[in-house]
């Protein structure tokens, strides 16, 4: 400890602290511009300059280091004159006009406090260098004449979102923070983060939303429900209405950063059409009911079918945007009202392969580790995943890790945004997952790099393994998998030798017919390594959704209840906490309920919160399986495709600022989801909706809730691994990773470090390789594989609701321009991409990004509606389609005649 | 007393008639003898003779260079570079230019020793921006040096290999502060950087312990290996050792450069028998010592200067010893050698206008006292030579340099306000005439 004299008081503190991070300590304020904690310090404001003794005259706070015996004076009249110079030389020219308008932002309430008028004017004539404006931009407004250079808009993109969009461009005075290129934000790159304009401590930067609204006057602290990374944020609001969110800076798994998406991305609560009270559709026109008449109305038709064709004669499907508390009214609800099994959600689509592998493998189907581990590992394994589009606040942690001098090996079969900072890129052939992973593991055990100590102690069926992968050695199996031998060998040392290793993958792992083994062959590879149970390290799902974890981990399955625990052997003690029987048998999942309605047995649905039609695959077989449906019921904020299409009765859902509950994140950890504004109109919670009916089909005792906290209590008093997490606690922490068994548990940051959750030791798996059943062929030529953009999300429900719609419009095929030529496509024509099950039309956009013979596209857009040909293929474990897989051909399209 | 001899150490045969700047002629005197007898021994051996000799740098600061190479990390497993400040923009300093320029060889045998004294095999020569036709010379030079085996892989059989690389700046008088320099060399904006931690020879090139050193002292480094650091020490006077080399400009009859032993000759001495005195008919106003960051002195005043002994003496201008501690105690200092001399002719508000436009200029914008304070002085003092001088900009210009040295991130925040501080303290009366009866610009050029 270092005993130090602060304005004449004497404190002790740990060593290695700055003088700032002291003073932060106690409470002590020092005036600053250039620092921010998420920064490096960088000392260029001078503002934050103390006296020391001894240290002959004034330091700065920031970046001077705290040393035994000093005595600083931080308000002495010496330092104050100095702040005061400094604040009038900043002050000379800034526009006093800017001051006035928002007195709270930072840098104007040091004039205020110094009492240092601001000396310039909106109206004065511009420098001969000018400053930049720019109004281009949808939501981040430029005005550089207010630019007090303090560059921390130049390194928070720098240090933190990795972009480098800002540079400093000329000197002294004339020094002007500018794009990199171009002359707006985007020409220069921006990805619309916004960390820039959160930083800024004048109004050079402001979210166009506050200019136009107003500052917020309230602040609540609350989850983004966009991607499972779970970013922290506050929510301004002015008179009940969002104005601004700002990421929350002691956020667990976000540190203060955020991305264009849940930073911006909100309007969509005030679109214009949201719907905003509960319809019924007669006679084809959707007419607006009050909410009894429509309870009553379902209720009825519920209780008639189940009564006539058996209560499996109904499926619910639940939502992954919605709260572990609705989701857990949703199943309940299934099983207790209705007396089915048959409730799922759109985990089914996505991360559902990832769960069931890593339950089988390691015991527990959720992230080994913890997003903090990605600073901790020398060597980051990224699988079909494209952070820096569909998770970015992780894409940008994978970036600075880079830049750290961790090496990425980046597995895709296109050239990701990662791959420019990435060590390795195995560039396989999209479906080949197996053939890759098993190759890696069959060069580490060639080259014996493996850890013998923890197969000794961990792992069984070692020596079957070794036996069965030699016939996947790289030089075997290199032409399979289109990844030369020596980079896999490379890849294998990298991962095996410069540990702590730890791999991250996303959805272009699962969706495959081999999606569940694919990660069963990648655990392997985590466990001949040792790369598991340890800090930075294992096997890390880049989860899609807010709420992708949680949904299923509710028991928003067929065949799991709460805690993601078989039916068959807790059946009994769900019953008694219940108090009512559970049907024994599995009910079906999305994908059979869909079979099952085709096949004229399903006769309604009821789907919270999922646009069956748009995301499905193979949408023409979807819509023939909605045209048998009796009853669609849809409980969303829009009239989404589903609803458009086939909806018969519409609940109009509150959306995730206007009501409480909790989101379980990609890292198993629960966060707290707070109100920020009223639901619109007659818009409720999905899981006051569905206690109201049950209220009305009788079985109102058993969901007598009156808040989210009520319900979340009985989730954990039926999952221990949850016990321990409280709302109280919630509150207090900012956030728990389970397991965590009672209410003095930590959480668990790092799982398996001494033994799996299912044993001490678990058996390697043979994953043999199984080709996909699409070939190409002479008539479909081109293998397709989808994903997402940064700009949009999924089915873009909420997205293509803002601007956001400015910066990604349409979506794309993206081409290797030798294809294109050999075609005759330009740039932006538009082409129909047609497979077996059907044919969209969209426009080309050329890229190196894509290897010859491969083509990308987004299935954002329902101008384009890119399910419609995709197949209806599915992973052999969890029926997960294979999204990722078609054959298909470019037909040139006849040019339009000009009219 | 007559003016003492030059003693020519660096400059030994660089002004002989027929002295020419390639290798045959640099070794036909005697050029890498001293670095073949120096590769021969320890380097640790080496690193003491520098540290006997007492050698301090000629860069500006006067930094131990002995005590420089001992703050080296030589323990961090990383390597160690050696680069060359040839960064020579400091207004009034010339000397290095010409040793690039007529004897580049000597710099880079230097250089060579006091990489094999420091087991430095990436040394880099980070010239100014401005000087193409120097960073050609060294391009040449380095090539000559590389092909007769004296650089390079594997030098004269002695398996240690150190390769040579030059950097030509873009122009920016902030990439002679060493942690510009690095950032610059480093392909990025010359920003200094924050001491701590970023000393260079814990944390200098790509994050590794780097020695920056100047062209003139890495010089003198081949001359301590040749004659050993006792002899060195015994040139020049105690605690200022060696020789070094003036240039001299203004208002003198013979300006150009000179080399002496530190302290062995006063400034009157050099002014008025080396360089032949002020000009006809015009008396010495004003010297700036040291390059013009230094701050100034007016002939005229008295300087009580302690001596070793203890005792106290009155000195004048004239009797000034060229050393760095005299200098300094008299509240300038040696600088870079360069002295700029300013005659009764000369208008001091104009001189200072002009000096301040520069330091404006080539502020690098990193921190707000030196950005926002170099252009406030520029724009006052400017002011003042256009006729619009008020009663209080004398005051105003020197409380704004009071605000801007000491807190700073390098030490242009007092390059840029000595001036302006000693300027406006020494000559107050002409700047409080501009005021009451302001004048036109004169003949000073603004830049």
């Amino acid at each position: 400890m270092l005993q130090v004299t602060i304005n004449g008081q004497s404190h002790a503190f740990a060593e290695g602290l700055t003088i700032n991070e002291a003073l932060h300590s106690l409470g002590t304020e020092v005036p600053t511009l250039c620092h921010d904690d998420r920064l490096e310090p960088y000392g260029s404001c001078r503002l934050c300059s103390v006296e020391v003794t001894g240290l002959g005259g004034l330091v700065t706070a920031c970046n001077t280091q705290l040393r035994e015996g000093m005595e600083i004076l931080t308000h002495s009249p010496a330092v104050q004159g100095v702040r005061k110079t400094l604040l009038g030389l900043l002050a000379k020219n800034y526009p006093a006009e800017a001051a006035a308008q928002f007195p709270d932002k930072q840098f104007h309430r040091y004039l205020r406090e110094y009492g240092v008028p601001a000396g310039g004017s909106r109206t004065a004539p511009p420098p001969a260098v000018p400053f930049m404006q720019d109004a281009s931009h949808p939501y981040i407004h430029v005005d550089m004449a207010q630019c007090v250079t303090c560059y921390r808009c130049v390194r928070i993109c720098e240090e933190v979102q990795g972009q480098f969009v800002w540079k400093a461009w000329h000197r002294g005075d004339q020094t002007r923070i500018l794009p990199v290129r171009g002359t707006t934000l985007l020409d220069g790159g921006c990805v619309s983060c916004g960390a820039c304009v959160d930083t800024c401590p004048s109004g050079a930067l402001e979210d166009i939303t506050v200019l136009a609204r107003g500052l917020p006057t309230e602040w609540t602290k609350t989850i983004c429900s966009y991607c499972g990374t779970g970013c922290e944020v506050n929510v301004g609001t002015r008179n009940g209405a969002i104005t601004t969110i700002r990421p929350s800076l002691d956020g667990p798994s976000n540190h203060g950063h955020a991305c264009v998406k849940g930073r911006y991305s909100f309007d969509y609560v005030y679109a214009k059409d949201r719907i905003t009270s509960p319809m019924i559709r007669r006679d084809g026109s959707w007419q607006k009911v009050g909410w009894p008449e429509v309870n009553q109305f379902i209720a009825d038709r519920l209780l008639e079918t189940a009564k006539q064709h058996g209560p499996d004669s109904i499926g619910l499907l639940s939502s992954a945007r919605g709260t572990n508390e609705e989701n857990y009214v949703a199943q309940k609800f299934a099983r207790v009202v209705l007396g089915t099994n048959n409730i799922d959600c759109c985990a089914r689509v996505c991360h559902s392969p990832t769960a069931a592998a890593m339950k089988m493998t390691l015991g527990t189907g959720a992230a080994t580790n913890t997003l903090d581990d990605i600073e901790l590992a020398k060597t980051i394994l990224v699988c079909g995943a494209n952070p820096t589009d569909g998770h970015p606040v992780t894409g940008a942690r994978l970036k600075q890790a880079a830049r750290k001098g961790a090496h990425l090996i980046i597995v895709d079969p296109r050239h990701i945004e990662l791959c420019d900072y990435a060590t390795l890129h195995l560039q396989l052939h999209a479906g080949t997952n197996v053939v890759l992973f098993n190759a890696l593991g069959a060069a580490i055990l060639d080259e014996g790099l493996a850890d013998e100590e923890f197969i000794r102690t961990r792992l069984t069926e070692f020596a079957e393994y070794r036996d069965f992968i030699r016939e996947f050695l790289p030089e075997k199996v290199a032409s399979v998998c289109g990844v030369p031998a020596g980079k896999i060998r490379e890849a294998a040392r990298l991962y095996a030798t410069a540990k702590p290793s730890l791999s991250v993958h996303g959805l272009g792992m699962t969706e495959h017919i081999q999606g569940t083994e694919g990660i069963m062959a990648l655990v392997n590879l985590a466990l001949l390594t040792g790369n598991i149970g340890k800090p930075g390290t294992g096997i890390n799902p880049l989860r899609g959704q807010n709420n992708v974890q949680g949904a299923p981990h509710m028991g928003c399955e067929p065949k799991l209840l709460a805690g993601y625990v078989p039916l068959t052997e807790n059946r009994p003690r769900f019953e008694a906490a219940w108090r009512v029987p559970i049907p024994t048998h599995p009910g079906l999942n999305m994908i059979d309920m869909m079979d099952a309605a085709a096949a004229g047995k399903l006769k309604i649905l009821w789907s919270i919160g999922y646009d069956i039609v748009m995301t499905n695959p193979n949408m023409h077989a979807t819509r023939r399986a909605m045209e048998q449906l009796d009853l669609v019921i849809v409980q969303d904020l829009f009239l989404n495709e589903t609803a458009k299409e086939f909806g018969d009765v519409f609940l109009p859902a509150a959306s995730s600022f206007e009501k409480d509950g909790t989101f379980m994140n990609g890292e198993r950890r629960l966060q707290r989801v707070r109100r920020a504004a009223l639901p619109q109109g007659e818009a409720r919670s999905d899981w006051e909706i569905v206690c109201d009916l049950a209220k009305l089909m009788g079985r109102g005792e058993h969901f007598a809730y009156e808040s989210a906290e009520q319900i979340w209590d009985e989730v954990r008093s039926l999952w221990p691994e949850g016990a321990g997490i409280s709302y109280a606690r919630m509150d207090k922490l900012g956030g728990l990773q389970w397991p965590c068994f009672d209410e003095n548990d930590p959480g668990t940051t790092v799982m398996h470090a001494t033994e799996f959750t299912h044993g001490k030791t678990t058996p390697l798996r043979r994953i043999d390789y199984v080709a996909p059943p699409v070939l190409l062929s002479k008539e479909f030529p081109f293998l397709l594989t989808t994903g997402r953009n940064l700009y949009q999300y999924n089915a873009a429900t909420q997205t293509a609701r803002t601007p956001n719609d400015r910066l990604h419009a349409t979506d794309c095929l993206q081409l290797a321009p030798v294809d294109a030529r050999r075609l005759g496509l330009r740039e932006g024509e538009l082409v129909r991409l047609r497979s077996e099950q059907g044919s969209a039309d969209l426009p080309v956009q050329l890229s190196d990004h894509v290897k010859p013979g491969e083509v990308y596209t987004t299935f954002h857009s329902t101008r384009v509606f890119l399910n419609q040909i995709t197949t209806s293929h599915r992973d052999r474990y969890t029926k997960t389609p294979e999204y990722k897989v078609t054959a298909v051909r470019i037909e040139k399209l006849a040019p339009v005649a000009a009219k | 007393m007559p003016a003492p001899q030059q003693r020519r150490l660096i400059f030994a045969h660089i002004d002989e008639p027929g002295y020419t700047r390639d290798l045959a002629c640099y070794r036909k005197h005697g050029g890498y003898e001293v670095m073949k007898r120096a590769f021969a021994r320890p380097p640790a051996e080496l690193i003491d003779e520098v540290k006997k000799s007492g050698l301090r740098g000629r860069g500006g600061a006067g930094f131990s260079c002995g005590l420089k190479w001992t703050l080296v990390d030589r323990k961090s497993g990383k390597p160690i570079y050696l680069i060359v400040n040839a960064d020579e923009s400091e207004p009034g300093t010339f000397k290095d230019r010409y040793i690039l320029h007529q004897d580049p060889h000597q710099l880079l045998e230097g250089m060579m020793i006091t990489c094999w004294a420091n087991n430095v095999q990436q040394a880099y020569i980070y010239i100014r921006g401005e000087m193409p036709h120097g960073a050609r010379i060294l391009e040449t030079a380095i090539a000559e040096a590389r092909a007769a085996n004296l650089c390079g892989p594997n030098i004269l059989g002695t398996n240690y290999s150190c390769e040579i690389y030059v950097h030509r700046g873009a122009g920016a008088y902030i990439c002679g502060e060493e942690t510009g320099l690095i950032e610059s060399l480093e392909g990025k904006r010359p920003y200094p950087r924050i001491k701590p931690p970023y000393f260079p020879a814990v944390l200098g090139l790509y994050q590794c312990p780097t020695i920056v050193n100047n062209v003139e002292t890495l010089c003198h480094v081949k001359h301590i290996a040749d004659m050993g650091g006792d002899a060195y020490a015994q040139i020049g006077t105690p605690n200022n050792t060696g020789t070094r080399l003036l240039c001299v400009s203004g208002h003198v009859r013979r300006p150009g450069y000179y080399e002496f032993e530190v302290g062995k000759i006063t400034m009157g001495q050099l002014l008025n028998e080396v360089c032949g005195g002020p000009l006809p008919g015009r008396t010495f106003k004003a010297v700036i010592p040291g390059g013009s960051s230094a701050k100034v002195l007016r002939f005229g005043e008295k300087f009580k200067i302690k001596q070793k002994d203890g005792s106290v003496v009155e000195l004048g201008v004239e009797d000034l010893p060229m050393d760095f501690d005299t200098l300094a105690a008299a509240g300038t200092m040696g600088g870079s050698g360069g002295v700029i001399v300013m005659d009764d002719s000369t208008d001091m508000v104009a001189a200072l206008a002009n000096i301040n436009a520069f330091y404006a200029h080539e502020s690098c914008g990193q921190c707000t006292p030196c950005r926002e304070g170099s252009l406030w002085m520029k724009k006052i003092s400017s002011r003042m030579v256009h006729g619009e001088a008020r009663p209080e900009d004398g005051e105003l210009i020197r409380t704004v340099a009071d605000q801007i040295a000491g807190r700073t991130i390098c030490a242009f925040g007092e390059a840029c306000s000595w001036p302006t501080q000693s300027f406006v303290a020494k000559f107050g009366e002409e700047f409080k005439g501009y005021a009451s009866a302001p004048k036109s610009t004169g003949s000073m050029p603004l830049v």
